[in-house]
């Protein structure tokens, strides 16, 4: 069934282009169905296939079974879709611009799904690009400077990347003779003391830490995230870095290369981008630009987790489960915190938080949930992002990473600063008069809104469920 | 490793940091295409002919191409305004020679301890369609999305553009 | 025993309180469904009763489950408490009739319900925590929507009580931690080592804070003025006192291994004693009818971990049968209260006099409660503080006096209550007070009955309730029946004698009953101390705002003091920082790589070296 994944986003896109433009008003409907199959096949992963199905995957190589990691993703990523596309329904009014955002989506969409599929390293980075290219042209899809720069930027350095992941790909397969992912572990099993595959794996891993924007290799994704349309942002700071960047780590680190060779490396980048992102996010006036600095210290607690579960042990494992487990979160939140901004753009024409003010009780939704995303994010029981913290924490201490472990508390109250201070600056108070004649952010927005904060929730309070039937399973899946 | 390889790598990094220090974007464009024709010859001599084909004829052939019809339709550089514009160039990229240079040195003083390995890697495959059919047709599909993704990139973008200038 | 059964005495009051929290209106209906749930939760309560089980379910893993146990103890506690309950429900029925916040009222009422009752079946030391904050989120509810103003002392108790809750948790981790389990019947700790016995102390404070002992009052007397009067009749008089006294019972008898020779005895018994005395003393001078009944409230926990502090069966035995004593007539005495506020209109008894005609039943259930509390012959109240007095005199004689003027000054305060609110002049103002209705006067009827009862037939709540909580430890005694000591009872007698003695003193010389006790009040050396007091010189909440007030002021100024140096000396510092910022983000994506691929080298260099 999986490469369903692949074939169909493909396939409507041929489908949806087909002269005369027959399916053209499909358009949306189509990548909405695409990401609730998703969704579906994530969460119940039917065993029973066709036949035919079968062969296909066998041809494409993707008949590898899919892991829990693999699963979250997909998981994520259909959410995330399905979210971009209402916001995208209410922000983009025009027909054409609409249709050909949707298609774009569904090549990003394939890319993703490719990436989270593909057991091979060459084909991974093949995927990469689908999906990086399909976000340069999202983000400058409004066509505005501000999108055409914030795109660039992304463009160049996603090729720095490339340059690297290609030269890592190129020395790995010098050994390994073949690309895919057990070949490539074999042989840096028997040549573990190779200089040249070390330096592969760094090359390789630097890549993929600029694809996941993480301190210092995050000059692009503020200015990507800020200048792209409301639905793009939500699209790329939801899921687009996270599979591109994150997810990749991750299949590197386990299927590939072993955690345990790069874990100092990941844990001090991921504490470097977890104070400094916090630090940024400190003194933004753009909402927006303020949650991009969010997302890079949210990525960083993540790729602590993942650092952490290098240590091995049952910290290890413990880590693992933890920052998987983030990972999902801060999809959720850093998604619905988007699509607030986006709410707040529909209604004020901006981002700037300098120029909002009361807004609460005019968009009581909006602010509900961005309250509770807020709340999540920093930690604060019983919502979601307190357990995942938490579990990292104790991972952390387990694993006798004291030093990281404190950092991570300390940027946790850094988190709630900044926060708060948005919630102060564009809920709270009194309402500015030009403001006084917002009203609350359109059907669509405001059931994506509920709808994510009722899964912060439930994944909050559900934890002790959570926690036995998906993640303890997790962690012994490796 | 022959004097004509060190020859050849030489004229690629000559020619590379010359297509990124112009301020010319022609002169730019007619680089790449050189730095292409160079890196075909190191294809073909490292037994990677097929590499080599699609280097020469993608990358020195069609995108400087596609370059220079883009560039035709931009406004032309004032004569006075060039030499400024190349000044700048300099300033801005002047560390790339240098590390370049410095780069060279350092590795063939001190090279690194690097082993490669025993057997010199896999059968060089020459049916191009086997290939890519047998062994990598995922990374297919995923090419056609590129390059539909470059397509709706020109609609969405040139479209928007026209419209503005109406 | 089936889970459901298990269950029900926490969800049924949890699914009433619910579905009455939207009902707003005036439709009656609330009152109903807190009546039936409250009703049903009796039924259940009593169905459950000689029934032992336990339930365990997995909650979070790694020993954190939620594991409920129904034992003769908790089931006579669910008992008391769903008895309360629905006697309180019963008199809010007319009495909250007009409240505006009453489906809150009535909703946070049935929450504390389930919350007491799931923190008495709790078996496991999580759960029981998981309730008891519960609990504290009611109680703030509760207050806050008495009169304006009330929040602040919904507040003051939250900050009081959750304090001490704090307190209970770390004692429970370390606990835990001192026991290898978290299950409560595993756990049999001695209380030799300093670990252990600081364990206990942290317990020990959560459990009487509860109850409402000193010095974790101080929001009692403020709540009685500012929630509405059912709620005082509720949680400080009956389900606190229960789920407190019942708490401090089960660390010193199953936790903790209390011993007669640990030094936590003595702690225990001198907070008792302190608490008797000083509470009763404030209790004295009160003017206010629900004031003065708050600090008896204080006062009488006294008595309870006196009596759990002396670790002798009598005093054991004695301090529970005294906590189901006081919950009795303690909140008979609030609903007499209630009864006078809502007839008569007002709870200040210089305003108050004279209604033992108007208002007669009520006045002889208020009688035969002051008589149990004061510690009148054959009331209950008698014989649990003859129990105590017995303990007390056992372990130092020091103790037993002071229980014994205890008793001195409730029965003045209660002569003192008794006489200016029920008799003495006449207010003008109340010559058409009536009596209150039957559904006001049913409960009190019902819990002074019982309060004869418990005192007359003694034998029956001793021998069936109280006794076999402590099982083997009781070493074959009988409490039961009329005191073994006839000379502690001249002693009772003698200064009960002793305190209308000199009610009729006082209110002979000073003219009215409501100044009978004037002069203690303003003896030489307690007059300036009562006028602290009631400037709330010695509330420790107050101390510990003005503590904080102070240490914010000294921050402050630490603060000022760094905040100058930073403005003189870092500010060239600072301002070198935010150039040096402003250049890393110029937003040029050749810097942007140039970063990436140091960041590159660097990751590079360390994956070889």
């Amino acid at each position: 069934m999986r490469s369903l994944l692949i074939l169909l986003p493909l396939a409507g896109l041929i489908l949806l282009n087909l002269p005369g433009g027959l399916l053209a008003g499909l358009a949306l409907p189509a990548v909405a169905a695409l990401a609730i199959f998703e969704i579906v096949l994530a969460v119940y992963l039917p065993t029973a296939a066709f036949p035919a199905l079968e062969q296909v995957q066998q041809l494409l190589h993707l008949s590898t079974p899919l892991d829990s990691l693999a699963r979250v993703l997909l998981l994520s990523i259909g959410i995330v879709m399905l979210a971009s596309l209402l916001v995208l329904h209410a922000t983009v009014k025009a027909q054409r611009r609409r249709f050909n955002v949707a298609n774009v989506l569904l090549i990003s969409l394939m890319g993703m799904n490719g990436v989270v599929l593909v057991h091979d390293l060459f084909s991974l980075y093949v995927f990469l690009e689908v999906t990086s290219v399909a976000s340069f042209v999202l983000i400058a899809s409004s066509g505005e400077d501000t999108g055409l720069e914030g795109a660039f930027k992304y463009l160049v350095l996603s090729a720095v990347a490339t340059v690297l992941m290609l030269s890592g790909v190129a020395m790995m397969f010098l050994f390994a003779g073949s690309t895919d992912f057990s070949a490539v572990a074999a042989a840096l099993q028997n040549n573990s003391g190779q200089l040249l595959l070390k330096i592969a794996i760094g090359t390789f891993g630097c890549g993929l830490l600029i694809k996941g924007g993480l301190v210092p290799f995050h000059g692009w994704l503020p200015d990507a995230y800020q200048s792209a349309p409301a639905a793009i942002s939500v699209l790329l700071a939801g899921v687009v870095t996270k599979v591109s960047g994150i997810y990749a780590l991750f299949r590197l680190g386990i299927s590939v290369v072993g955690l345990q060779t790069f874990s100092p490396v990941l844990l001090a980048v991921g504490a470097l981008s977890m104070v400094v992102g916090a630090l940024l996010a400190l003194r933004q006036n753009s909402l927006k630009r303020l949650l991009a600095y969010s997302s890079v210290s949210q990525v960083g607690y993540i790729v602590l987790g993942l650092g952490c579960a290098g240590m091995g042990g049952p910290a290890g494992k413990l880590g693992l489960a933890a920052a998987i487990f983030h990972l999902f979160n801060h999809t959720i939140f850093k998604t619905l915190l988007f699509v607030n901004s986006a709410a707040l753009e529909q209604r004020t024409g901006t981002s700037d938080m300098s120029v909002m003010g009361g807004l609460g009780s005019r968009m009581p939704i909006t602010s509900t949930s961005s309250a509770i995303a807020a709340l999540s994010i920093a930690g604060i029981p019983p919502l979601s992002g307190f357990w995942s913290k938490l579990l990292l924490i104790i991972a952390l201490w387990q694993a006798g990473l004291y030093a990281y472990a404190s950092l991570a508390v300390f940027v946790s109250v850094l988190t709630l600063a900044y926060m708060l201070t948005v919630q102060r600056r564009v809920f709270f108070g009194k309402c500015r008069e030009d403001l006084l004649s917002a009203r609350e952010a359109s059907g669509g927005i405001v059931l994506v809104e509920a709808a994510l904060a009722l899964v912060i929730i439930g994944v909050g309070v559900l934890m002790p469920y959570v926690m036995n039937s998906f993640l303890l399973p997790l962690k012994g899946g490796f | 490793m022959n004097a004509l390889d060190v020859v050849l790598v030489a004229a690629l990094v000559v020619s590379a940091t010359m297509t990124v220090m112009t301020a010319r974007l022609l002169r730019a464009v007619i680089g790449l295409a050189i730095t292409s024709a160079i890196l075909t010859m190191i294809m073909f001599r490292l037994a990677a002919p097929i590499a080599g084909v699609f280097e020469l004829s993608v990358c020195a052939g069609l995108i400087p191409a596609i370059f220079i019809s883009a560039i035709g339709l931009t406004r032309r550089l004032a004569a006075e305004e060039l030499p400024a514009r190349q000044q700048e160039r300099l300033r801005r990229f002047w560390p790339l020679p240098v590390l370049l240079v410095l780069a060279i040195i350092v590795l063939t003083q001190w090279p690194l301890p690097i082993g490669l390995p025993d057997s010199q890697g896999p059968e060089p495959v020459t049916d191009l369609s086997t290939l890519l059919w047998n062994a990598r047709p995922a990374d297919l599909l995923a090419q056609v999305a590129l390059l539909l993704g470059g397509a709706f990139a020109v609609v969405m973008l040139v479209k928007n553009v026209g419209r503005e200038h109406e | 025993m089936s889970a459901i059964m298990m269950w029900a005495p926490i969800l049924i009051p949890l699914a009433g309180g619910l579905l009455v929290l939207p009902m707003r209106g005036k439709s009656g209906l609330r009152e109903i469904v807190a009546l039936l749930a409250t009703l049903a939760n009796l039924v259940v309560a009593i169905a459950n009763f000689n029934s032992v089980g336990t339930w365990t379910g997995q909650w979070v893993g790694h020993g954190l489950d939620i594991v409920l146990l129904n034992y003769q103890f908790s089931a006579f506690i669910l008992a008391a408490a769903a008895s309360f309950a629905l006697l309180v429900c019963l008199f809010c029925f007319r009495f909250m009739r007009e409240k505006t916040s009453a489906n809150q009222f009535f909703a946070y009422m049935l929450i504390s319900l389930a919350m007491v009752d799931g923190a008495v079946l709790a078996d496991h030391l999580v759960t029981l925590l998981f309730f008891w904050e519960g609990l504290l989120i009611t109680l703030m509810g509760m207050i806050a929507i008495g009169r304006p103003g009330a929040f602040k002392t919904a507040v003051k108790a939250f900050v009081i009580v959750g304090i001490s809750d704090l307190c209970l948790m770390f004692g429970m981790a370390m606990a835990g931690l001192a026991s290898g389990t978290l299950v409560m019947s595993k756990m049999h700790l001695p209380v030799t080592d300093a670990f252990n016995a600081l364990a206990f102390v942290l317990m020990m404070i959560g459990a009487i804070a509860k109850a409402g002992s000193m010095p974790f009052h101080s929001w009692i007397p403020d709540a009685a003025v500012d929630a509405p009067l059912p709620f005082m009749a509720i949680l400080p008089a009956s389900l606190e006192k229960l789920a407190g006294i019942y708490l401090l019972s089960r660390i010193s008898l199953d936790l903790f291994q209390l011993t007669p020779e640990s030094w936590l005895s003595p702690l225990l018994m001198i907070i008792g004693a302190v608490t008797i005395l000083l509470a009763v003393m404030m209790a004295l001078i009160q003017k206010d009818y629900k004031k003065l009944l708050s600090y008896h409230a204080i006062s009488q926990v006294g008595y309870m971990v006196l009596g759990i502090g002396t670790a002798l069966p009598v005093g054991i035995i004695g301090g529970i049968f005294h906590m189901i004593n006081h919950a009795m007539y303690k909140s008979c005495l609030f609903l007499t209260g209630g009864a006078v506020e809502k007839q008569a209109g007002t709870t200040d008894l210089a305003k108050l006099g004279g209604l033992a005609r108007k208002m007669p039943i009520t006045f002889a259930c208020f009688f035969v409660a002051a008589c149990s509390i004061s510690g009148v012959p054959p009331f209950n109240g008698f014989f649990s503080k003859e129990l105590l007095y017995d303990a007390a005199l056992d372990r130092h004689f020091i103790f037993y006096i002071a229980a014994l003027g205890g008793s001195f000054l409730t029965a003045a305060s209660f002569l003192k209550l008794g006489h200016a609110a029920y008799f003495g002049k006449r207010s003008s103002e109340h010559d058409n007070v009536r009596e209150a209705p039957i559904t006001m006067l049913l409960p009190m009827l019902v819990i002074a009955a019982a309060c004869i009862f418990f005192g007359v037939h003694n034998s029956w709540p001793l021998r069936n309730l109280i006794q076999p909580v402590l099982g083997a430890r009781l070493e074959g005694h009988d409490f039961a029946g009329w005191p073994h000591s006839m000379r502690l009872v001249w002693l009772t007698v003698a200064v009960l004698a002793g305190a209308i003695m000199n009610h009729i003193a006082g209110a002979t010389v000073y003219g009215s009953g409501i100044n009978a006790v004037d002069h203690i009040h303003y003896a030489p050396l307690l007059k300036p101390i009562y006028e602290q007091a009631e400037r709330r010189a010695f509330d420790p909440y107050e101390i510990m705002l003005d503590v904080a007030a102070f240490i914010a002021r000294g921050a402050w100024s630490v603060d000022r003091a760094i905040d100058w140096v930073y403005n003189r000396l870092a500010v060239g510092a600072a301002m070198l920082g935010s150039t040096f910022l402003k250049l890393l983000h110029t937003g040029d994506y050749a810097l942007y790589v140039a970063w990436a691929l140091a960041g590159a080298a660097i990751v590079v260099w360390y994956m070889v070296s």
